[in-house]
């Protein structure tokens, strides 16, 4: 699973953004990027000591400073909620002629990780 | 993934105040003149906010005036509106913790 | 494809981070990108000190770590892992990476 899609998909939730400066943001993510830019609303920022708090409401913070984000536990079931559906739209005979474009990296690639996918769900998350 | 989709849109923030948290540490208020994709800002009667000597991680309340101002997209760390934006008195997460 | 072999492997276990502020992170990868962006599920750091045992702080859930602040990622063997005497382990904490 892609980090970024992880990111995506926790779009709306609540998260946790700790900066390089050791600054963390708590908001509700409104939008991210490929970049790892966020945007996000009613934040409350907290300084790097921990003895300071601001509420702010809205901030975008830009990609390449964040440290860490922390989302919440069920967003990666929703990830594997929303990789399943766009399997089952895909077409059956488009999925086989993927695979079978055979020994080459790409083909390989995809159904390895698709074969995981039913495994870590059986793994039972709350 | 789609390309640079601006997570923010800075257009609603024209001729209004915001902050901006810069690489290295300086932080600086003022009104939104300009923007471009990149993140580059224009700000008109900026200040800047002084950080402590002893504790250069500690933004004090005293500024220094630095008027029309063109930040470099690369070193914008952060965005956000002046309005709404306060600094809270207690630690907002211990009073949930409480409640 | 092929730069990253490496961590193929170890998606779904156990893994040890070393972030550049010289955090010590143990968690279950379960997923990353060419930026080495991890994804880490159940996390907790591992304190080190020259004083006393290990401590460990849950961070819980799920995290995303960006990969310029990653310095090492180690596999972990749950058997070993678990027999260590963590409590009775003593070292110095990791400085932060100096750029």
């Amino acid at each position: 699973m892609l980090p970024l899609l992880l990111l995506k998909t926790a779009q709306k939730h609540p998260v946790l953004v700790e900066l390089k400066n050791g600054e963390t943001y708590n908001g509700h993510m409104v939008q991210c990027d490929s970049w790892m830019n966020v945007h996000l609303r009613e934040v409350i920022c907290t300084s790097k000591d921990g003895d300071r708090f601001w509420r702010i409401p809205e901030t975008y913070i830009r990609g390449n400073t964040i440290k860490y984000l922390r989302v919440p536990d069920e967003v990666i079931d929703k990830v594997k909620e929303e990789d399943y559906k766009r399997d089952e739209k895909r077409p059956a005979m488009a999925r086989g002629r993927g695979r079978g474009r055979g020994p080459g990296g790409r083909g390989d690639g995809q159904s390895g990780g698709r074969g995981g996918a039913p495994g870590r769900g059986g793994r039972g998350r709350g | 993934m789609s390309r640079k989709e601006n997570a923010l849109d800075l257009a609603k923030f024209i001729d209004k105040g915001v902050r901006v948290k810069l690489s290295g540490g300086r932080e600086v208020e003022g009104t939104l003149k300009g923007y471009d994709q990149l993140l580059n800002l224009v700000l008109d009667e900026t200040v800047e906010y002084l950080r402590d000597k002893e504790d250069t991680l500690r933004i004090t309340n005293d500024a220094r005036p630095l008027g029309l101002v063109v930040c470099r997209g690369t070193a914008v760390m952060m965005v956000s509106p002046t309005a709404g934006t306060e600094e809270l008195a207690q630690n907002p997460f211990l009073q949930e913790d409480g409640a | 494809m092929g730069t990253n072999v490496g961590l193929a492997p170890m998606v779904d276990s156990t893994i040890s981070v070393i972030t550049n502020d010289g955090r010590v992170i143990v968690g279950i990868l379960r997923g990353y990108d060419q930026a080495t962006n991890l994804i880490l599920d159940e996390c907790h750091e591992r304190v080190y000190s020259s004083k006393t045992g290990v401590e460990q702080v849950v961070l819980g859930g799920l995290h995303i770590v960006r990969g310029d602040n990653i310095a090492v990622v180690g596999e972990v063997d749950d058997e070993i892992d678990q027999g260590l005497n963590l409590s009775a382990t003593r070292a110095a904490p990791l400085s932060p990476v100096q750029h």
